[in-house]
């Protein structure tokens, strides 16, 4: 690259290791959208027995011409060689509200896991019109137009998290845009896909959060 | 929104700018803060009433602790958020970055982080991409053990609305009782307080990333929301 160019990469580097490496005032949440959080729960740093099944990476919530989409990740981010999580006693939930305000839940979709003998099945209770579906993971599952799916995915989310450790231990400029700790790692994760027609209503606002609970209380 | 912005103002403007929400968790100590440049002082008020997104200011992208939607507009963080959107990049935007001179794609523009995923994500159901060391496959099975416990059985663990400004705007005491409510309590007023729950966490840890990052700011030229005081 030119020389300019290079010096404005150099400044724009500096600066994103600035902000990151003094983001770890408050421990390392800026590293990950909400992986290892709370850190006294799920962090293996920070607590000897984690919960990882009911870590929470990340939930995503978006719309299509045709459908609203939601995602959640979780249990990761692990090797590509390690297996899908699938814990009977972890409820997660995906909050929907679709009357504009954001505090209320109108669509209280809720995921539990099961088993039959070593194969793992999904739940997902509270979709749109009361539906419910159940089946094995790793397979594409259909009510009343919407779908949803279980199993083990890539995880999508994607950040220097080595270069902001790096720099902070060292205190050496680490950083690199080239570099993404979450490449090559998977999550366990639940996508729903839902017709706009039935989740959609006025104003055309939808607000969405997530949550994981354990039954019997805190690892 | 349907929400009364004015009212919400006040509250915001009445939070406690002095109170210090980010203190040592116990069995969590972060590392000490690095002192702040001298004479660097700076009010994130404003940060916290521009307006970020269309109708949306970012105290109210934040709190209550939710992913907002409108399907009127492009979907793009933070219009909700897909598993595409450079969420660190425009976080940092969001939260330091004087709107009328910057955008929110400043940062990631450059990018300040990795540009975009590892893999190409598929631009259908699943929407995610496959697992590496390849798709598992499915097992079958149909008597599943699923628990019919009513919910009072578990016990909170996580919850997650926006990436990363949440995480990065609650210190570690914070942790535990933020990870514990909901949008209803992020909503709600303490006795004898007249801001919402989170708002002087929030403020607090945002001044104290914004004094200490104030020079490095200047020196790249960017214009912080952050007025001095």
């Amino acid at each position: 690259m030119s020389s300019a160019i290079s010096r404005q990469f150099a400044a724009a580097v500096a600066l994103g290791a600035a902000i990151l490496g003094l983001a770890s005032i408050s421990h390392r949440e800026i590293a990950a959208a909400d992986h290892l959080d709370a850190p006294t729960r799920t962090d293996p740093a920070f607590d000897q027995i984690p919960d990882r099944p009911a870590d929470i990476a990340d939930v995503y919530a978006w719309h299509t011409a045709t459908d609203v989409i939601v995602a959640l990740t979780f249990a990761g981010p692990n090797p590509a060689d390690q297996a899908g999580t699938y814990d009977r006693d972890v409820l997660y939930e995906i909050n929907i509200s679709n009357d504009g305000i954001p505090e209320t839940t109108e669509v209280p979709i809720r995921i539990r896991f099961g088993h039959d003998g070593n194969r793992p099945g999904v739940q997902v209770t509270g979709l749109p019109g009361g539906a419910s579906v159940e089946g094995p993971v790793e397979e594409t599952l259909a009510v009343n137009g919407m779908l949803v799916r279980a199993g083990l995915f890539d995880d999508p989310f994607y950040f220097d998290l080595q270069g902001f450790r790096e720099t902070r231990s060292m205190g050496t400029l680490r950083f690199n845009n080239q570099r993404d700790f979450f490449a090559g790692q998977n999550d366990t994760g639940v996508v729903i896909q839902i017709p706009r027609a039935l989740i959609q209503a006025q104003p055309r606002l939808i607000h969405v959060w997530s949550a994981a609970s354990r039954f019997g209380g805190n690892l | 929104m349907a929400r009364p912005l004015a009212a919400a103002v006040a509250l915001l403007l009445l939070a406690v700018a002095g109170c210090d929400g980010g203190g040592i968790a116990g069995g969590n100590p972060p590392p000490p803060p690095p002192p702040p440049p001298a004479a660097a002082s700076f009010d994130v008020t404003p940060c916290l009433l521009q307006f970020v997104a269309p109708g949306q200011n970012l105290a109210f992208l934040v709190i209550p602790d939710v992913l907002t939607i409108n399907t009127a507009r492009p979907a793009s963080f933070p219009n909700g958020r897909t598993p595409a959107d450079p969420v660190i990049d425009r976080t940092l935007a969001l939260i330091f970055l004087d709107f009328s001179r910057h955008s929110v794609d400043t940062f990631h523009n450059i990018p300040v982080n990795p540009g975009g995923n590892d893999v190409a994500l598929p631009a259908s159901f699943p929407w995610l991409a496959p697992a590496f060391g390849g798709q598992r496959p499915s097992l079958g099975g149909s008597n599943f053990d699923f628990r019919t416990d009513p919910e009072s059985a578990y016990t909170r663990v996580d919850r997650m609305g926006m990436p990363a400004i949440a995480t990065a705007l609650i210190g570690s005491a914070s942790k535990i009782p933020y990870n514990d409510d909901s949008p209803p309590q992020d909503l709600s007023a303490p006795p004898g307080s007249m801001t919402f729950k989170w708002v002087p966490e929030i403020r607090s840890q945002l001044t104290t990333l914004t004094n200490a990052l104030a020079d490095d700011f200047r020196a790249a030229g960017l214009t912080m929301c952050a007025q001095p005081i």
